[in-house]
C-alpha cells in the first residue's frame, strides 16, 4: 500500500534558514495493516503524515501509494489522489457546521467521479452505528457520535488508505476507546489504517508501531501485546 | 465537479445563513429594486403618453401633411400656414395607392363661439367628413357632419363637450343658433369627450363645421392648414408618404432642386420624439440605482471575503477529501452568484411591487418594461460571478494544512 524511499523534507524559516522535518525515511506498509506513527510534538510525524495524505509533497525521495509514484504530482493530482485513495480522520472532527450527519458523509463524493450516491452514506452511517441520526444536525451530536461521522466520511469514496490524526485525542477514554473499536472492526474487514498519535494507549490498539523522533524512524515493529492488554 | 451540486451546495449555504445571506444581498435587492421600479415607472409613464397621443390623434395610420417646409411643432392655424396645399391636392392624395382616405382640414384658433350673454374661444376645425371616421369620432347628441353639409356650405356646427359646458350649461343644445365670427351657425352635433392630451390640455375645447362652409362663408381662404392621410397599412406608412410626396412635389410643380413647400409627419415619429426625450432626473435616477446595485456587488465580496476567512477549515476539509482548487473556486464562484441572482429575484419583486404602488399612486395603469426587469436579472447574476471572482480566488488559496492545523 505505501512505500517510501529515503523521503525527507525540509522547511524554510522566514529568515530562509532550512529545518529538517523529515530525514531518509523509509518505510513499506502493506494492505490490510493498522500501523500506529507515535511520536511527540515536533517529532515530525504531522509532517509525515501530510505527505503520506498527499497534502504536502516531499523535498526529497519517492513516495509510492498503491503501486503510484506521487512524490512528484502537482497540486491538482494529488487533490485527485486523494479524492479516490485516501480518507481522512482528523482530531477535531471538522465536520461542517449547520449540515446534516448524512451531508457530511456524502461530501467527498462530490469531488469523485462518481455521482452522490445517498444510498452509500446511508449504509455507511449505519455501519458506524449512527444510521438513526443520519438527519441530525452536526452541532446535535456528541464529540464520539461526530467523529463518527466523520469516519463514515473517510470511508465514503472507498479509498483504500484511512489516515487517522490524533483521532481519540479530543475525546474522554471511554468514547476514545469506542473509536478504537471501530478503527479496528474496520481494519478487521479489510481496511488499512494509519493512525498518528502521541498517545501510547491509543497506539497499543495497533499491530505494528512505528515510532518517529528527530525526524527520523527510531523504531518500527510489532506491539507488544502485553502492553495492548495493559 | 457537477455544476448542478455546486448551485445545490450554494443554495444550501444560503439558506442555513438566512441572515447572513440576507445581509449579503441587501444592495443588490435595493438596487434592482430601483432599477425595476424606474424602468417600469417610466415604462407606465411613457404609455400614458401614447395613449393621449393616440387621443390626440385619433389613430396611428395616419399622416399629416402641412403647408410649409419645416415641421412645425403643436397645431398651425389658417392665419399662419403658407398657403401651398390646396383643397385639389386632398383629392390627389386620396388617389394614391396605399391611402385610404384623406380629411382636409382649415383649423383656427382665435374665433369666439357666441350663444347669447355666453362665449368661448375654442379651437375650430373646418373639416371633411372624413376627420370624424379617421379620428374615430362619435357624437353624444345630434349628427356629424355630412356630405351634403359640405356640397351645400352649410352653416352647421358640431361641439365638443367643453363648448357644450360652457355655453349650454343647462340646456339642449341641438337646433340652437350659435355665431362663428358673426356667421350664424346651426349645432347639428355634440361630440363624445376626448379627454386630456399631452401636456394635460383638453381634447374637448373645439368645434366642427364644413371645411367648405369654413373655406368659402368664414375665411375667404382656398388653402388648407392640413390634410390627415390614412394609410391602409400601418406598416407601410413611410412608403406612402414617399407616394405622396412625389404627388404633391408634381403637383406644386417643384423643381428637382427645389426642398418641399410641405411637410409630412406621422404621429408615430412625434411620439418617439416625446417619449425619447425623458427626463434628466431620470437618468440620474437611472445611474443612481446602478451604483447601488455595484455597490451591493462590492458588499457581497466583502461579506465573501470574510466568509473565506471564516471557513478556512471548511475548505480545508474539503480540500483534504479530494476537492481542487477549481472545485474550491467554482464552489464560491457559484456561492456569490447564487446569493446576488437570489437577491436580485428579491429586487424584482420589490422593485415590481414598487412600480404597481407608483402606478396606482399616479393613477397609471402600471406598466412593466420586461426588457430592463430580465435585464437587471441577468446584471444581478454578472455582478456576483464577476465579484465573487476574488473571494473564490482567496479561498482556493487557502493552504488545507495550514487550514487543518488545529
Amino acid at each position: 500500500m505505501i512505500e517510501t524511499r529515503q523521503l525527507s523534507r525540509i522547511y524554510r524559516r522566514g529568515d530562509g534558514t532550512p529545518v529538517t522535518a523529515l530525514r531518509d525515511i523509509t518505510l513499506s506498509i502493506a494492505d490490510n495493516e493498522f500501523v500506529v506513527v507515535r511520536g511527540s510534538s515536533g517529532s515530525g510525524k504531522s509532517s509525515l503524515l501530510n505527505i503520506l495524505g498527499c497534502l504536502d509533497t516531499p523535498s526529497a525521495g519517492q513516495y509510492l501509494l498503491a503501486g503510484e509514484d506521487v512524490s512528484g504530482y502537482s497540486e491538482e493530482q494529488r487533490s485527485k489522489v486523494r479524492s479516490r485513495r485516501i480518507g481522512f480522520v482528523f482530531q477535531s472532527f471538522n465536520l461542517l457546521p449547520r449540515t446534516t450527519a448524512v451531508e457530511n458523509v456524502e461530501m467527498p463524493a462530490l469531488y469523485s467521479d462518481s455521482p452522490v450516491d445517498r444510498q452509500r452514506a446511508m449504509s455507511l452511517l449505519e455501519r458506524v452505528g449512527l444510521g438513526a441520526r443520519a438527519h441530525h444536525f452536526v452541532s446535535e451530536l456528541s464529540g464520539g457520535e461526530q467523529q463518527r461521522v466523520a469516519i463514515a466520511r473517510a470511508l465514503m469514496n472507498g479509498p483504500p488508505l484511512l489516515l487517522a490524526d490524533e483521532p481519540t485525542g479530543n475525546l474522554d477514554s471511554t468514547v476514545g476507546n469506542s473509536i478504537m473499536q471501530l478503527l479496528t472492526e474496520l481494519n478487521a474487514e479489510g481496511q488499512t489504517i494509519v493512525l498518528v498519535t502521541h498517545d501510547e494507549h491509543t497506539a497499543s490498539f495497533a499491530r505494528r508501531e512505528i515510532v518517529i523522533r528527530d525526524g527520523m524512524v527510531a523504531s518500527d515493529g510489532p506491539q507488544d501485546q502485553s502492553r495492548r492488554d495493559a | 465537479m457537477i455544476l448542478g451540486n455546486t448551485v445545490g451546495l450554494a443554495w444550501r449555504s444560503l439558506v442555513r445563513n438566512k441572515l447572513r445571506s440576507f445581509f449579503m444581498m441587501l444592495g443588490v435587492i435595493i438596487g434592482v429594486a430601483a432599477l425595476t421600479t424606474l424602468a417600469s415607472v417610466g415604462e407606465a409613464t411613457q404609455q400614458e403618453t401614447l395613449r393621449q397621443f393616440k387621443r390626440m390623434v385619433g389613430t396611428f395610420d395616419t399622416l399629416t401633411v402641412r403647408p410649409g417646409a419645416s415641421a412645425t411643432r403643436g397645431m398651425p392655424s389658417l392665419s399662419v400656414v403658407e398657403p401651398t396645399l390646396k383643397f385639389e391636392d386632398g383629392a390627389a392624395v386620396a388617389a394614391v395607392p396605399g391611402v385610404r382616405r384623406v380629411a382636409r382640414v382649415q383649423q383656427v384658433f382665435d374665433l369666439d363661439v357666441i350663444y347669447r350673454d355666453r362665449s368661448t374661444t375654442p379651437g375650430l376645425f373646418g373639416a371633411s367628413t372624413e376627420w370624424a371616421d379617421i379620428r374615430g369620432e362619435t357624437v353624444t347628441a345630434g349628427e356629424h357632419l355630412t356630405e351634403e353639409d359640405e356640397r351645400s356650405l352649410a352653416r352647421v356646427v358640431v361641439i365638443g363637450e367643453d363648448v357644450r359646458t360652457s355655453l349650454f350649461p343647462d340646456e339642449d343644445p341641438l337646433g340652437k343658433i350659435v355665431r362663428i365670427a358673426d356667421v350664424p351657425f346651426e349645432v347639428k352635433g355634440v361630440l363624445a369627450s376626448n379627454g386630456v392630451g399631452p401636456g394635460g390640455s383638453s381634447l374637448d375645447n373645439m368645434v366642427v363645421i364644413p371645411v367648405t362652409t369654413a373655406s368659402k362663408r368664414l375665411f375667404n381662404r382656398e388653402y388648407l392648414t392640413n390634410l390627415i392621410v390614412q394609410v391602409e397599412d400601418p406598416e407601410q406608412s413611410d412608403t406612402v408618404a414617399e407616394r405622396v410626396r412625389a404627388v404633391l412635389r408634381e403637383r406644386h410643380r417643384l423643381a428637382e432642386s427645389a426642398p418641399d413647400d410641405f411637410n409630412i409627419g406621422s404621429p408615430r415619429a412625434s411620439v418617439a420624439q416625446v417619449t425619447a426625450v425623458g427626463t434628466t432626473l431620470g437618468r440620474v435616477m437611472n445611474g443612481v440605482a446602478w451604483i447601488a446595485t455595484l455597490i451591493g456587488g462590492v458588499m457581497i465580496m466583502a461579506l465573501m471575503l470574510v466568509g473565506v476567512s471564516e471557513r478556512r477549515r471548511e475548505i480545508g476539509v474539503r480540500r483534504a477529501v479530494g476537492a481542487t482548487r477549481g472545485d474550491i473556486r467554482l464552489q464560491f464562484v457559484v456561492e456569490t452568484a447564487v446569493i446576488a441572482g437570489v437577491g436580485g429575484l428579491l429586487g424584482i419583486l420589490l422593485g415590481i411591487g414598487g412600480a404597481t404602488v407608483a402606478a396606482l399612486l399616479q393613477k397609471l395603469p402600471p406598466a412593466y418594461l420586461w426588457s430592463s426587469i430580465g435585464m437587471a436579472a441577468v446584471l444581478s447574476v454578472v455582478i456576483g460571478l464577476l465579484f465573487g471572482l476574488l473571494p473564490a480566488w482567496r479561498a482556493a488559496q487557502v493552504d488545507p494544512i495550514e487550514a487543518l492545523r488545529s
